[in-house]
């Protein structure tokens, strides 16, 4: 029963960090430009407050200290703007319901189920374990795997030390909730009534959800960032939205930014998402600049990381010199076995079944513009970057294929969705008229 | 009116969906079961108490011994990683003088089975430090044997041969009759991508069910101090 307790008292806890600052902020401020829903608000809170565990990762700030800090400066400012504060505002939100709901369900399953995958406990559990250990950003270089990102492990021993300290499981619950109220804010792209939300997001999640998502691995992190990303791309589409995109702008660099350092692969889903989007939608050329030089930062960033820490991608991923030299009876080989296996990994997971043929539909009944363009170019980047990570390696391709194939569709299946929501939307308008 | 009842089967569709993926992913039972069983019962459930990964075994010693250093940790289980989180940290030193050795087998063998022009085994090994003994399971009483013997690897999906044995092989071979073939080679180890052959030129396969081959193991547990066991399988050691 005290497991149970645990769970509860640890959802409440990551509730709390990101509920509390959305009474700091005042509605007024969000009108200006635009209005984001209490669940948009939690997002770009966890948005915000993963980059700052991110800064204090690489600058070695204690866990302890990110912790009081935060809370403190919450405190400070709760006290300095108190009369702004109207508890009785405060109203029930449903999708707020759901996810409290949700986490814990699948907390359970977590606690019970319990286990690591491969990649979990070969890698992630031990960079997780030199965080929640005390250990600094450098100690990780004793461990294989130096070259795969850092920050889900950290987001995990944050929250695996705080507040109780005891079982692994509990920190990823974090993992949890940042899966579901990546889903639940995405159907608030949805323009029907919050009850049919509850309903979009309940099947999404059991379209989407397995134990295996959360046994120790990080692609449910790149799942929800796209996710995120997804929604923010909507808003910015939404032709009711008349803002400046800054305040969006910001956002999507925040995203990019923690994308970049779940997995390697975040690097180029960053860049493929930049791309599709500026190619896509006409921004402010100011807002262009922004979007640019942020990502561009980033990814400098990342390369001076890798480089002050002597961190060199490991060569057996790409043996890209034996691929030069062509030989094609090994590359159609490959292009072979990698498109049965695509073939085979879309047709199992329900996400695509539905997503892909409604994108068909979308093209043929619809032009190619605005939102179904951003998902085509993300669409056509993505597989093209399938093809390429299976075609640079020269061994063992199949069993690499069969191990993870299926977490490579699963990651970007999430940008998918807005394909159903076109639909879903269109559906309605038309229904309206 | 119409909109009361369009919320209220909302409502009924909310609880029915939230009710089929409790029911679905069998919730109630692992209510019960966190509820029921402590953390160590139920990892060791999930992961083995002294099979697959042994963390049972492992957190089992952790609360027993309270280590000061890490220990080293072998597991023999075949196609698992060799991880030793539940008791490794970071703050102390390693110790590889003192060893868990995980899932240990009496004998290390590899049964190769007869396909195409070769024998082959899809079993890996991890702690091996040669061959031992070698025996055959004929479908004849004896047969005679006058050709090299090659044990090699080959990765999944290519022809590159990579030699961990090449001899004459001489003997006049008696049904499970073991015979003698020590050969001290670290190239025993294999991985999982990395399938082990065995090949002899000439030989009337139709006459063999198999062929077994006995390896030296790195680790003699009769050589060690033993400070814990468990179910003759996992060993603290030093």
């Amino acid at each position: 029963m005290i497991e149970i307790f645990y769970i509860i008292t640890q959802i409440l806890f990551i509730l709390s960090i990101f509920f509390l600052p959305t009474l700091l902020v005042d509605e007024n401020y969000y009108s200006r430009s635009l209005k984001f829903t209490f669940i948009d608000k939690l997002s770009i809170n966890l948005i915000f407050f993963i980059n700052i565990l991110f800064f204090a990762s690489i600058l070695n700030v204690k866990l302890n200290y990110i912790l009081y800090g935060y809370f403190f400066l919450i405190i400070i400012l709760s006290f300095i703007n108190l009369k702004k504060i109207n508890f009785s505002k405060i109203k029930i939100d449903y999708l707020f319901l759901l996810l409290f709901l949700f986490i814990f369900l699948i907390s359970i399953d977590i606690a019970d189920q319990i286990y690591f995958s491969w990649d979990a406990k070969t890698n992630w559990i031990f960079k997780t374990l030199n965080f929640y250990q005390g250990q600094k950003i450098e100690d990780l270089s004793q461990f294989n795997f130096t070259d795969y990102p850092h920050l889900g492990s950290y987001l995990w021993s944050f929250f695996w030390k705080f507040p109780h300290g005891t079982h692994e499981y509990l920190g990823r619950i974090f993992f949890v909730f940042i899966y579901l109220l990546s889903i639940i804010s995405f159907s608030n792209c949805l323009r029907v009534n919050v009850f049919e939300k509850v309903i979009f997001s309940i099947l999404l999640i059991s379209l989407s959800y397995s134990y295996a998502i959360f046994s120790g691995l990080q692609d449910v992190l790149i799942f929800s960032a796209i996710l995120f990303f997804a929604r923010i791309s909507y808003l910015i589409f939404d032709k009711k939205n008349n803002l400046g995109d800054f305040a969006l702008v910001l956002i999507l660099i925040g995203i990019i930014n923690i994308l970049c350092w779940f997995k390697n692969e975040g690097v180029f889903y960053s860049f493929f998402l930049l791309f599709s989007l500026i190619a896509a939608y006409k921004f402010s050329k100011i807002c262009k600049l922004y979007l640019i030089l942020g990502s561009a930062s980033i990814f400098l960033l990342r390369v001076f990381l890798f480089n002050y820490y002597n961190v060199d991608l490991n060569p057996s991923y790409f043996e890209m010199e034996k691929t030069i030299y062509l030989d094609f009876s090994l590359i159609l080989y490959k292009l072979k076995t990698i498109t049965l296996y695509i073939i085979i990994y879309l047709t199992q997971s329900p996400t695509y079944v539905i997503s892909l043929p409604i994108l068909v539909y979308l093209i043929y009944k619809y032009s190619v513009k605005n939102l179904i363009r951003f998902i085509l170019y993300f669409f056509i980047f993505n597989f093209i970057f399938i093809y390429l990570t299976y075609m640079f390696k020269m061994t063992e391709v199949e069993l690499l294929i069969k191990a993870s194939m299926s977490r490579v569709i699963f990651q970007t299946s999430g940008l998918y969705f807005l394909a159903i929501i076109i639909y879903i939307n269109n559906y309605i308008k038309l229904f309206k008229r | 009116m119409n909109k009361k009842i369009k919320k209220n089967f909302c409502i009924l569709l909310i609880s029915f969906l939230t009710l089929i993926f409790i029911y679905n992913q069998n919730l109630f039972r692992k209510a019960y079961n966190v509820t029921k069983l402590t953390y160590e019962n139920r990892i060791s459930q999930a992961s083995g108490f002294c099979s697959e990964d042994s963390v049972g075994y492992l957190v089992y010693l952790k609360k027993k011994f309270n280590f000061n250093f890490n220990p080293a940790v072998y597991n023999y289980e075949d196609s698992v990683p060799n991880s030793n989180w539940p008791i490794y940290d970071n703050n102390l030193k390693n110790n590889s003088n003192h060893k868990i050795l995980l899932n240990y087998p009496e004998q290390i063998e590899l049964v190769f089975y007869p396909k195409e022009n070769n024998f082959y085994t899809e079993k890996t090994i991890s702690f091996g430090e040669g061959l031992s003994e070698i025996y055959f399971d004929l479908k004849v009483p004896s047969m005679n044997i006058n050709s090299n013997l090659v044990i090699y690897t080959k990765s999944y999906g290519t022809n590159e041969k990579e030699i961990i044995y090449n001899k004459p092989f001489n003997e006049l071979v008696k049904n499970h009759q073991r015979i003698k073939f020590p050969y001290n080679t670290l190239k025993v180890n294999s991985v999982i991508y990395k399938t082990i052959f065995l090949d002899i030129k000439n030989l009337e396969k139709n006459k063999i069910n198999n062929i077994k081959i006995v390896i030296k193991n790195q680790f003699d547990i009769n050589e060690l101090e033993i400070l814990d066991s468990y179910n003759r399988q996992c060993y603290y050691v030093k």
